[in-house]
């Protein structure tokens, strides 16, 4: 229970193919690929391997949590499906004009709140200028300037300069982006809303009653826009605040699908051997884990690119996933993950463990062995993960071995995000994102100077400031053209691999543990966030 | 009756201004604030966005402003606002104290009638068989982790023998009566509370069988005998009555920490209690709730304190008389 926003899960990827590699690990592939007829009725329970959310929706985020509770009740306007394509939703058409500065969005007719009310353009435009500009996707939506309803279920978005199709569809399917129904929230503050904590929405699923510390209950929305669906009568979100009494709980079937790594990775093994559980690695493709080491460009010698690179060359990535991440996962080599099928190159610098060429590499830095040691730096690990504190002391170790002296610091959650993210309080920092498939601008702020905003996690907290990287990211934001931008953003994995002032060591692997008989529980790229409109149980 | 009623009374105020000062003041000198917590959970990058959030949460102010507006808004019964559960602080105190008191309560009677008789069976079978397997068995309860015990638990009666829920409290969308969701409950109550009471009788059983021992060596016990009574009779009126003081005394300490509630039981059990709420809200720096829950906490000290003064004068008619 060490972190409740952030999820805690470990790591998942596909090869390019699609091909599971996680079947390495000696399971069979799920049943619930099968397809067979649907049936209707029953009562699913599902968790996750982390805490109750602060309220059922969050306006802007708020973590893995509230993103799995929200998401029942609230939609978006368009999902990524598993095999990483665009699916309609609110939406049922997003195109570009030719000069991609204007877009037309054409919305699903006969589609009605949970209170009775219709949804229609107002709600979307609402939604684009107060909710999801403010709050939820400022920066990437920065140069959207003008959103109009020409009619009750078309909206015309302007932008200042072009963008590209698959970023403005990866905003809009991503995870923070829903849709609030306007008539309910105009005129109050989005934030605070009480609402948030019994959310009116669109989807397949309506709030019923949620008790504090134990579970959420949702009621079948009958009036659905997908005809039958969903196939369940109830659905139950319910928290287990301890993973060994969750796997309990996957035991005796009180618990049907966990997503995010609900257990740890040792016990996979143990529960899939009892024949109840199945495990399956599919679904996390659109919000990767990464653990990452930043450096802290303020700080003597950890700012000089070629320390940076020496220092690399004394950590050894295939070592840290064996052991500290038991193989669930693979050590990463750029920003862009093996999982990212529309961006992965492995066509990067890297720098491969060999503690001798660490040595060399500062020997000719100017910096030499003294009595024993080079110089000292300051590791701050971001505990919030138990692994992370474990990884803090390897590269401690690891440094050591190559005569640079290492203080760590094992901080919790809310001391981490102020040394690191706050008052940049670090040589090296230890610490974890989670990235979907478009680069911008998740991935591409840890890297850019506007990335710099003091007190904001989970941006560019090393002060890395390059006139060539902000080049590339602004031309990645524009270039409209999609194999152009295939090759801006492998330009992007190159100089980030090159300068690396924050770099993935880990592709973490996420899991989701389910019971036998639930069916398509793991559909779609961000399984956590999934509507489970279609999903059921087999008898 | 009254004087020590008011007393205690008047006593409550420096305690809670103590508490609230002491507890603010630890809080602000901890690291990291919930802010820092909410912007990283809800990506907020925006600086336009985190000065708002500073002004609608009210941390823009001198933490000595903070302080006296809270210590304002508590004498108005108001222990402030949780932006975390979007709720107010009583509220989410109120939706988890139900919890908290009905498996504190069902542990400490357990603990108290597993413990006392323990602590009587092994006084009076000093130094025999019976003592040594009730050492053992205190021993052991006391030593073991309660998350090793209740996982131990579930796993014999959840898991293999299916006769027990895993987690939570009640069966979720269960109809029925009242009859019937009293019976849920106290099925889902039943190993959380085994799990502490166990836990805590440890304590009682010692401190029962010290006390008796004792006890037993008295001139009225002698007397007792003497006059030719039962021995039950002896044991339960003359020798257990007199030795339940410390136990008393015991049972009053954890009836004040009752609020803090059991943080490892109720995440292995899942139980929707107080203690994750405060585990959490520690972790988050959700400072409103976690004094919230301290305010509480103390007032549950103070009215403890009462209530076993008052017990005190009903086993030993002496205490009163001074």
């Amino acid at each position: 229970m060490s972190t409740s926003g952030l999820s805690r899960r470990q790591f998942n990827f596909r090869s390019i193919s699609g091909v599971a590699l996680a079947a390495s690990g000696g399971w069979a592939l799920p049943s619930f690929a099968q397809t067979a007829t649907p049936k209707r009725g029953g009562t699913l329970v599902a968790t996750w391997g982390g805490l109750e959310p602060q309220a059922l929706f969050v306006p802007g985020g708020g973590g893995s949590s509230p993103f799995q509770t929200s998401t029942k009740i609230l939609e978006r306007l368009l999902k990524l499906d598993e095999k990483l394509e665009f699916q309609p939703v609110l939406a049922e058409t997003i195109t570009p004009s030719a000069d991609f500065k204007q877009y037309t969005i054409t919305l699903r007719k006969g589609v009605k709140w949970h209170d009775g009310a219709d949804f229609d353009a107002k709600d979307v435009v609402y939604n684009f200028l107060q909710h999801w500009k403010p709050i939820s996707a400022g920066i990437a939506l920065k140069a959207l300037s003008k959103v109009a309803a020409p009619d009750s279920h078309t909206v015309v978005l302007t932008f200042d300069q072009p963008t590209p199709e698959f970023f403005l569809k990866s905003i809009l399917a991503g995870q923070y982006q829903l849709v609030v129904p306007r008539h309910l929230y105009e005129g109050k503050d989005l934030l605070t809303n009480p609402l948030n904590n019994t959310p009116v929405g669109t989807g397949p699923w309506k709030y019923g009653q949620w008790v504090r510390g134990s579970h959420v209950l949702y009621a079948r929305n009958a009036s659905y826009w997908s005809a039958n669906r969903p196939y369940l009568d109830k659905l139950i979100i319910r928290w287990w605040g301890d993973p060994a009494s969750r796997a309990a709980a996957l035991e005796t079937g009180e618990l049907s699908v966990a997503y995010s790594n609900p257990v740890p990775a040792r016990d996979i093994d143990r529960l899939v051997k009892t024949g109840k559980v199945v495990v399956d690695t599919r679904g996390y493709e659109n919000s990767a884990w990464t653990v990452t080491a930043e450096f802290n460009q303020r700080r003597e010698h950890v700012k000089r690119k070629e320390v940076r690179q020496a220092l690399l060359h004394a950590i050894n990535r295939q070592f840290i996933v064996d052991t500290i991440y038991f193989g669930r996962g693979k050590p990463a080599i750029s920003p862009i993950f093996s999982s990212n099928k529309q961006f992965y190159t492995d066509d990067v610098p890297r720098y491969a463990f060999d503690p001798k060429k660490a040595g060399a590499l500062l020997d000719a830095a100017g910096l030499p062995l003294k009595d024993g040691k080079r110089f000292s730096v300051n590791v701050v690990a971001a505990a919030w993960f138990e692994e992370n504190a474990k990884l803090g002391q390897y590269i401690k170790q690891a440094l050591e071995d190559v005569g640079v002296e290492v203080k760590l610091d094992s901080v919790d959650r809310a001391t981490a995000l102020k040394r690191i993210y706050g008052d940049y309080d670090y040589d090296i920092a230890i610490s974890n994102f989670t990235a979907p498939l478009e680069l911008v601008p998740t991935v591409t702020q840890f890297f850019t100077t506007d990335g710099i905003v003091k007190g904001a996690a989970f941006r560019n907290a090393t002060g890395y400031s390059s006139k060539d990287m902000d080049a590339l990211v602004s031309q990645l934001m524009t270039e409209t053209n999609p194999k152009a931008r295939q090759k801006l953003a492998a330009d992007f994995a190159k100089l980030a691999s090159t300068d690396v002032p924050i770099v993935p060591l880990v592709e973490m692997e996420s899991f989701t543990l389910a019971g036998k008989k639930v069916r398509n529980v793991t559909r779609g790229a961000n399984v956590q966030g999934e509507s489970l409109d279609d999903a059921w149980i087999d008898s | 009756m009254l004087a020590l009623l008011l007393r205690r009374l008047l006593q409550a105020v420096p305690l809670l201004l103590g508490v609230i000062v002491l507890n603010f003041t630890l809080i602000q000198m901890v690291p990291g604030t919930f802010l820092d917590v909410m912007t990283a959970e809800q990506q907020v990058t925006d600086q336009a966005m985190i000065d708002r959030l500073r002004v609608t949460y009210g941390v823009d102010q001198p933490p000595a402003i903070q302080l006296a507006k809270y210590i304002g808004s508590v004498a108005k019964l108001d222990l402030g606002y949780s932006y975390r559960h979007n709720l107010p602080v009583i509220d989410v105190l109120w939706a988890h104290l139900p919890a908290t008191l009905l498996l504190m309560f069902a542990a400490l009677l357990i603990a108290v009638l597993v413990g006392s008789a323990a602590g009587i069976v092994s006084a009076l079978k000093v130094n025999t068989w019976w003592d040594t397997a009730v050492s053992v068995f205190a021993v052991l309860c006391f030593a073991a982790p309660s998350f090793w015990l209740g996982i131990m638990l579930i796993i014999l009666f959840c898991v293999k023998l299916g006769w027990f829920p895993v987690g939570g409290m009640v069966t979720i969308g269960l109809d029925g009566g009242w009859w019937t969701q009293v019976m849920d409950i106290l099925h889902h109550l039943f190993l959380p509370a085994l799990t502490l009471g166990l836990f805590y009788s440890a304590n009682y059983a010692r401190v029962m069988r010290a006390s008796m021992l004792e006890v037993s060596r008295m001139d009225h016990v002698r007397t007792a005998h003497a006059k030719g009574l039962k021995h039950s009779a002896v044991v339960l009126r003359h020798m257990a009555r007199n030795a339940m003081l410390p136990v008393v005394t015991l049972f009053g300490l954890q009836l004040g920490a009752v609020l803090g509630g059991s943080i490892v039981v109720e995440a292995v059990f899942s139980w929707p209690g107080i203690g994750g709420v405060l585990f959490d809200s520690v972790m988050s720096r959700n400072y409103p709730v976690v004094l919230g829950i301290l305010v509480l906490s103390s007032v549950v000290v103070i009215l403890a304190n009462i209530l076993i003064d008052l017990l005190y004068a009903r086993l030993d008619p002496r205490i009163k008389a001074h």
